[in-house]
């Protein structure tokens, strides 16, 4: 799977899009980002660990504290996942409108 | 603010094929270049169709009898002009509110020779168009107010 539809998928949970709306506002560490969330801890570290395997946040370490932002590299693939895209569709389609005209030249009359 | 050019991505590049083989290529022939590993449908992705006129429909046909609209034709004006209505959502669906333009030129540079102009323009409408917004995916309109944010600092 792409990094761009992991990211999608990141994000159709609930839980998952508020984390990520809190830490647009600024990076923040675990307690913090749990706080007036209504799940357990466990699964906020659940939650965390999607959406950095989704590279849309990155995790760094400040004194003893692990302090979670996010990772604008993830959050630009996925732009990237169309530009990727139209790219391999639109080469396919040089080439091939390439070879059509050299057929239409060999045979006029088509 | 416009921000163009975090939400557009734009392509230009010449063919070495006539305006109308350009044009009919892309159009007609789209099944036989376009990426069969792309499609949103619930089954392996057998072909893709273009109606070839205004309002005509853009859907994938697949392997289980299914199709899975991509969006519609908004322009198809024979050999220069072809505009397509990319309607395909952050949940890789397909959403009837949702229109980003995806615009192809065709200009002829010689017997042989046409630049094509390519723009999936509209991105911003993603994360910008309220009414939009309220109607799609939470997630891909907060992605895309993001990249406003990015665009304007």
């Amino acid at each position: 799977m792409s990094a761009s539809s992991t990211a999608f998928n990141a994000l159709g949970d609930p839980t998952r899009r508020a984390i990520f709306g809190k830490l647009r506002d600024r990076p923040l560490a675990v307690v913090d980002i749990a706080d007036g969330l209504p799940v357990s801890r466990p699964a906020v570290s659940q939650h965390l660990k999607v959406l950095k395997e989704a590279k849309l946040i990155s995790l760094r370490t400040h004194g003893n504290k692990n302090i979670y932002e996010l990772n604008r590299e993830g959050i630009l693939a996925m732009r990237d996942y169309l530009d990727q895209f139209w790219d391999d569709a639109l080469a396919n389609f040089k080439l091939l409108a390439e070879n059509t005209e050299t057929e239409n030249n060999k045979h006029p009359n088509k | 603010m416009e921000t163009i050019n975090l939400t557009s991505i734009k392509k230009e590049f010449t063919v070495a094929a006539a305006q109308e083989t350009a044009f009919k290529v892309f159009t007609e022939e789209m099944d036989l270049w376009w990426p069969r590993t792309h499609h949103i449908g619930s089954s392996e992705m057998t072909g893709i169709v273009v109606e070839p006129f205004a309002n005509g429909r853009w859907y994938s046909k697949h392997a289980d009898g299914t199709e899975a609209d991509n969006g519609y034709v908004i322009t198809y004006q024979p050999y220069d002009l072809f505009v397509l209505a990319w309607q395909i959502n952050a949940d890789f669906k397909c959403d009837p509110t949702l229109v980003t333009e995806v615009v192809t030129e065709f200009i002829p540079e010689g017997p042989n020779l046409t630049r094509v102009k390519f723009e999936h323009k509209d991105l911003h409408k993603l994360g910008s168009g309220r009414k939009v917004v309220a109607s799609m995916d939470e997630g891909w309109g907060m992605i895309m107010d993001l990249y406003k944010k990015q665009a304007e600092q």
